[in-house]
């Protein structure tokens, strides 16, 4: 048989021994790395000192809360779209991150600058366009992003306890405990301290950090809170957001993701030890809503539990669902769209949520895969082979 | 017995066997697979065949019994250790990753072997360019000589038939394993694709080394492929022995109920 000496023929190249000539040169690992970034850096700095100035206000809030629900759609999509799995808490990890962050920025401000008023830089500043003098970054903005980060792992912290035992068990016990889980997180912050005020200040200085994180102002919310989270800020994560969502989804390691989603059974049979990469999803997940929740406190600063709830959450997911379950593009599109459509539809006012309702429903007729289902956007134009992993 | 079995079996099954409530599925399943065996799995439907596949690879846990794979003892680890320990299957109602490109699947079988860290990936570090270009070398060759390179880009979902069985072959061989179990890996195909697949599998098992148990419906192909072949019905092994032994054994032939064997 001429096609079996052929085949007798082909060596074998196994992908455990792979030839050292497949490395790429080591420099390559600085670009490789870091443009991405730089790239999602000048977008940031583009977008605030340029495209916002020119918008007025009322587009410049739209331009930061669509940048703060792209984080939460597409961290939310890890979990729900590339894992399959049904997260419907998402804002409770957002409202962790956010009282964190708060928390650290405005008790912190009090225990450095002895007042929580902004100590930021040029690039923080959320006040009027042309207000500031002063540098670029301030000592403030190593507070806040500090404090950003912060958020995110407490966050990702409290993903990692809800999901390690749920995501144990097959089925829909996901869904029941984040839903859970956010109610719980909503009413514990909502039974928190009164918040100290500047007239408190020794109280403050002399109290240690971890004690003052129960000093959250219950159900009034917590307010009073220095305001760092500018465009700028929020698109720089917007853009860490995107990095990481699409480099897992074309890597081994998002493959591994996306084929629990496909088959847990087959999954497992090719050696993915499914619990440990759903916890790991869900914990990643967990960290860009926190690091959300925090440009969200820091943005507007104030924030309060209460708005935090299951309607939110709900919100999240539907921008999920219509961006396409496992979409970056498709969740990111979503977002932006979820975000402006109440405002645009202000001019039917009273109808305005009718209209908004309408028009999910005729979405999910017409496209019940959502937008661009499990595909990106660059994947409609471009017929070739699917993206590598390289 | 002494426990340094399988110097050098690759699959070591002794007396292992399940229930599920009143129905004994499998009872006191036992089989030794050396290097480059391939054996077979026969008896009618409902036999415990699958079952007994499922029992191997971790999906059910044995009521009682041991397995070994090469030396390693593995059942009571999860499907996924088992995986690692060297045993592939495919899946007699195929389970293909549907949504993922054909490449795409047989890389994720390709990808047990090599290494993710989280922090490489998102750095993309050359470590793990490394690893993904050999993921995909790997990756390609197999799809290459299961003939079905072609259709790389298709969504696995979308392949016929015949091309789907092939790609779960593609898939699990790309895990490197010491043992393969395929289940009913033909079915559905004319005699002439059945033929080639047959000619295949003793390909793949000279060129990779590996033990193959094969389930096959079609006893003619069975017979003329397998050097051993052990028969299952109502979850009670009738008989194992080579080709001629079964063809001639009175049992086997009751069971299939004077069907030609
Ligand atoms: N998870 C299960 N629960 C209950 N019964 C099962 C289960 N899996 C298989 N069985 C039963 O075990 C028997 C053997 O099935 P199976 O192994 O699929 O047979 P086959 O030899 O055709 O592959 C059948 O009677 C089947 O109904
Ligand atoms: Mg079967």
């Amino acid at each position: 048989m001429a096609e079996t000496a052929m085949l007798r023929k082909r060596m074998s190249v196994s992908a455990s021994e792979s030839p050292e000539e497949l490395r790429p040169p080591a420099w390559s690992f600085v670009p490789r790395a870091f443009a991405p970034l730089l790239v999602g850096t000048v977008v940031a700095g583009i977008l605030y000192f340029f495209v916002q100035p020119a918008i007025g206000g009322f587009g410049s809030n739209l331009l930061l809360f669509a940048g703060i629900n792209i984080i939460l759609a597409v961290s939310l999509t890890i979990v729900n779209g590339f894992t399959g799995q049904f997260s419907i808490g998402h804002a409770g990890f957002m409202a962790l991150g956010g009282y964190t962050a708060a928390a650290i920025v405005y008790y912190g401000s009090f225990k450095i600058y002895g007042d929580a008023s902004f100590h930021g830089g040029l690039v923080s500043w959320t006040g009027r366009a042309g207000g500031f003098r002063g540098p670029l970054l301030g000592s403030g903005d190593l507070l806040f992003v500090g404090a950003t980060v912060a958020g995110g792992i407490v966050a990702a912290a409290a993903g990692w306890l809800v999901g390690l035992p749920s995501l144990r068990l097959r089925g829909d016990y996901l869904a029941i405990v984040t839903l859970g889980f956010g109610e719980i997180v909503r009413v514990v912050l909502q039974g928190t301290d009164e918040q100290l005020r500047r007239y408190d200040l020794e109280l403050i200085r002399s109290t240690p950090m971890l004690k003052l994180m129960n000093k959250l102002g219950g159900a009034l919310g917590f307010i009073g809170i220095p305001a760092y989270s500018t465009v700028f800020w929020v698109y720089l994560w917007v853009a860490i957001m995107l990095i990481v969502a699409v480099r897992l989804k074309h890597s081994s390691y998002g493959r591994a993701l996306l084929s629990i989603r496909e088959d847990e059974i087959a999954a497992q049979a090719v050696g993915v030890n499914i619990t440990r990469y759903k916890v790991r999803a869900f914990v990643l997940s967990s960290f860009f809503a926190g690091v959300a929740g925090a440009l969200y406190a820091l943005q507007i600063g104030s924030i309060n539990a209460g708005e935090l709830g299951f309607q939110r959450s709900f919100e999240i997911l539907i921008m999920v669902v219509l961006g396409g379950l496992g979409s970056v593009s498709g969740a990111t599109l979503a977002a932006i769209i979820l975000t402006a459509l109440p405002e645009v539809l202000r001019f039917v006012d009273q109808y305005r949520m009718i209209v908004y309702s309408l028009l999910l429903i005729i979405m999910m007729i017409v496209r019940p895969q959502g937008l661009f289902g499990v595909r990106e956007a660059w994947d409609l134009f471009r017929r070739r082979r699917p993206r590598g992993g390289a | 017995m002494s426990d340094a079995i399988g110097d050098n079996l690759l699959l070591d099954v002794r007396d292992v066997s399940i229930r599920f409530g009143g129905l004994c599925a499998v009872n006191k399943f036992s089989l030794a697979l050396p290097p480059g065996a391939l054996y077979g799995l026969i008896g009618p439907n409902g036999a415990g065949k699958t079952t007994a596949f499922n029992l191997l690879t971790g999906v059910y846990r044995p009521d009682g019994g041991s397995v070994y794979v090469q030396g390693k003892r593995v059942d009571g680890l999860k499907p996924h250790q088992i995986a690692h320990a060297g045993l592939a299957r495919t899946f007699q109602n195929i389970r293909l990753f549907g949504e993922l490109s054909v490449l795409d699947n047989v890389r994720m079988g390709a990808q047990m072997r090599g290494w993710h860290g989280l922090p490489g990936t998102l750095l993309r570090t050359g470590r793990y360019v490394k690893a993904e270009r050999g993921i995909d070398r790997h990756a390609r060759q197999l799809l290459d000589i299961m003939g079905i390179a072609s259709r790389e880009a298709e969504q696995a979902k979308n392949l016929p038939y015949g091309d789907q069985r092939r790609l779960e072959i593609a898939r699990a061989l790309a895990t490197e394993p010491k043992v393969l179990l395929l289940d009913e890996p033909a079915a559905g195909m004319n005699p002439q694709e059945k033929h080639d697949l047959m000619q295949l599998i003793r390909l793949i098992r000279d060129r990779f080394r590996l033990a193959i148990l094969l389930i096959e419906h079609d006893m003619k192909l069975v017979m003329s492929i397998c050097e051993r072949i052990t028969v299952l019905d109502h979850g009670e092994t009738i008989a194992a022995g080579n080709p001629s032994e079964i063809q001639a054994n009175p049992k086997v032939i009751e069971a299939y109920l004077g069907e030609p064997v």
